[in-house]
């Protein structure tokens, strides 16, 4: 069955490239969570949208399910095969197609690292502005199919907002171009929004223009203790009424632990249960003074105790570490996450009572929280005690999670800010979306992909 | 004792250096500028020498124009003790830059100079050995690790061949290399208190130095770009290709 299914395959696409090897399915049928075991039935390397094409018209006429695949860094298991699916990996189609400098548009292909669009934009002294730790392996498929947020949302917002035009292979195996590079395009539904944020249940996206901005001014970067919760709030109305804020984001003594341990230099004397890296617009000296009456008048209100600020890129790098690099330090560990939002203004209240919630729910547990305030989207990730078996720690986290999810949904949050539903918190969704939503996003679905051939058992069952 | 150190500002080393179109110059507006590396080293390695008792004050030293200042706060906030701003509108060269310590040196009379190996802009790698022949003072040069001690620095120094340890009677001029320590964050309550310190502004016409700016930069250009990398099917077209090429 098996055999004749990708028999049938690479007599249609000749010259497909496929994997069948163990090492292969393993490396391709997983992504950052840890928790599914790998196990599809091939994978397929198509070089140009005309493969993808035919690819997911075999998939439709002989029933195989599809994971679209990009660097995989995904935390929701969106990029899992775990049940026989043919993982579509958008890896060789990496390109850059072109650049319009009146448009100012970088048309890539799908393929292609946010890294390498960085610095494809940068050779043309421009800037594409979404950013995170896993640049170097995450893709621009990846980052539209969960509308990737980062570290410079504060700034810049989502990947949503980037994205000039999509082309996509929908589930039903029509190529789409979608806006086309348009700036104003007022002619119906705009599927372009639809795809982003789909996690590849409506197409696979093949091809993106995104939109390039300015640079960012020369910036300061700052490292700031806080000695309570209270005082994240205040910190950032105090520095973004101040001063013109290119990211915002915190972490707590626990996170900074870990990242230590995982050999990133203190640079803080001071020891408080809140950090928070700030990085500002510094043109001039004025900008400097504005930073440094912020600080302290912070310091006067009883918010900061102590601060740091990088003399040069090299130092605020190794700030940025301390924030950057808790994913990479906790994922040894295996940890369960949540990465939930909020309106900036539920915050406060919000924090107060998940706090709470999780000391009573996690007593013997580890608790992480960092993510980016700024934009009111909070990472909180638990990790398991050494001698507590896997079923019994998720089993516990998912009763956790529920309640989590009723707090949101009782301040009108989300179970999802960045990492998209997947696997993980598809049991959830409800909490963040009505039954009548839910109802018409399969109804969506449906309509792109009739037979369900594309990354089936994500977002919802 | 007293530590004088050089305290140069710079394009920042992370930041892409572009050459100015009519190729005057590199573009230096809207661009981070920061302290030179080599000089943090050699602040930091002040400050810890303060830190251990062996000196009382640590004094830095800019050249260059009005607008200086804000550096020179940086390397206050840092923890030097007090600063020198000798001011002049046009880049002075290594000779010059020299003969300004030289007069400094006279004037302040340091057991040490520190200086940074070299300054990234324009990696001369002079000035230091000039100040010691000039001042006819022991040097030491490519410093990994320092120790001060009845008046002599014992200096571990990376030469070509590997590391070397010297003795250097004081006063003498200690020059840092990459790994002799990891400067430190600037605490931002100390950029408050180092509004306070005192920076000497002196301009450099007044300090009766002859001129040592014999070099003539005539023109700016980057690198040549590579070309592109080409793929070979076989061993064979390899072969066949770097034959041609005039390579093998």
């Amino acid at each position: 069955m098996t055999e004749s299914r990708l028999a049938d395959l690479t007599a249609r696409v000749p010259g497909l490239r496929l994997l069948t090897e163990l090492t292969d399915l393993i490396h391709y049928g997983r992504d950052w969570t840890r928790r599914w075991g790998p196990a599809p039935l091939a994978v397929a390397l198509p070089s140009d949208a005309a493969e993808v094409q035919a690819i997911v018209r075999w998939a439709n006429e002989r029933q195989v399910a599809l994971v679209p695949s990009g660097g995989r860094t995904g935390l929701s298991g969106g990029a899992v095969a775990a049940r026989g699916e043919l993982v579509l990996s958008l890896q060789r189609m990496n390109r850059v197609l072109g650049f319009d400098a009146t448009d100012r548009l970088l048309e890539v292909e799908a393929g292609i690292t946010l890294h390498a669009v960085h610095e494809a934009a940068r050779e043309h002294g421009l800037l594409y502005p979404v950013d995170f730790g896993a640049r170097g392996s995450c893709t621009i498929g990846g980052n539209v199919a969960t509308n990737a947020g980062g570290i410079r949302v504060v700034r810049h917002g989502t990947t949503r907002e980037w994205i000039a035009g999509l082309t996509v292979v929908a589930g039903n195996g029509e190529l789409l171009e979608l806006n086309r590079g348009l700036v104003k395009n007022s002619s119906g539904y705009d599927l372009r929004q639809l795809m982003i944020g789909s996690e590849g249940t409506l197409g696979v996206v093949v091809g993106a223009q995104l939109k390039l901005t300015d640079p960012s001014p020369p910036a300061q970067t700052m490292l700031l203790a806080l000695p309570h919760m209270d005082a994240l709030m205040e910190v950032f109305g105090l520095f973004r009424s101040r001063l013109k804020l290119q990211a915002f984001e915190f972490f707590t003594d626990v996170a900074l632990k870990h990242v230590l341990a995982h050999g990133a230099q203190r640079a803080i004397d001071a020891s408080e249960p809140y950090y928070v890296v700030a990085e500002y617009d510094a043109l001039e000296d004025r900008d400097e003074q504005a930073a440094l009456l912020a600080f302290e008048e912070g310091v006067r209100e009883g918010w900061i105790s102590d601060g740091v600020i990088a003399q040069n890129e090299a130092q605020a790098a190794a700030l940025w570490r301390l924030r950057e690099g808790i994913t990479e330090s906790l994922a040894p560990r295996k940890p369960y996450k949540n990465d939930i939002a909020l309106r900036i203004s539920a915050m406060p209240a919000f924090l107060h009572e998940m706090q709470a919630l999780l000391a009573r729910a996690y007593p013997q547990m580890e608790v992480v929280w960092f993510g980016h305030i700024g934009d009111g989207n909070l990472h909180i990730n638990v990790l398991p005690p050494e001698d507590m078996a896997q079923a019994e720690f998720l089993a516990h986290c998912e009763r956790v999670t529920r309640l989590l999810a009723d707090a949101l949904q009782r301040h009108g949050g989300s179970i999802s800010a960045e990492h998209g539903i997947g696997l993980v918190k598809r049991a959830y969704l409800d909490s963040t979306r009505s039954a009548a939503e839910i109802a018409l996003m399969r109804g969506v679905r449906t309509v792109f992909d009739p037979h369900g051939i594309l990354n089936p058992g994500k977002l919802f069952e | 004792m007293k530590i004088l150190v050089g305290y140069k500002r710079v394009v920042d080393y992370n930041v892409r250096i572009q050459v100015k179109p009519d190729g005057t110059g590199v573009v230096t507006e809207g661009v981070k500028l920061s302290a030179n590396p080599f000089d943090d080293i050699a602040l930091e390695e002040a400050l810890r020498l303060r830190e251990k008792g062996v000196a009382e004050e640590v004094v830095i030293v800019g050249i260059g124009p009005a607008d200086l200042t804000a550096h020179l706060r940086n390397g206050l906030a840092m923890g030097a003790n007090r600063a020198i701003h000798v001011t002049t509108a046009e880049a002075v060269q290594p000779l010059t830059a020299a003969r300004v310590f030289l007069k400094l040196v006279e004037k302040e009379q340091p057991g040490l100079v520190i200086l940074g190996k070299q300054a990234i802009d324009d990696d001369a790698n002079q000035t230091g050995q000039m100040l010691a022949a000039l001042w006819d003072r022991p040097q030491a040069t490519f410093a990994s690790k320092v120790e001060i001690a009845d008046g002599k620095a014992t200096v571990t120094r990376e030469v070509d061949a590997g590391l070397e340890t010297i003795e250097a009677d004081l006063p003498a001029v200690i020059t840092t290399d990459l790994r002799l320590n990891e400067p430190r964050f600037i605490k931002l309550p100390d950029i408050m208190k180092a509004k306070s310190k005192p920076i000497d502004v002196i301009e450099l016409g007044s300090l009766g130095v002859e001129g040592g700016d014999h070099l003539k930069t005539t023109h700016y250009a980057a690198p040549p770009k590579r070309s592109k990398g080409v793929m070979v099917k076989d061993a064979a077209e390899l072969v066949a290709t770097l034959k041609q090429k005039g390579l093998l």
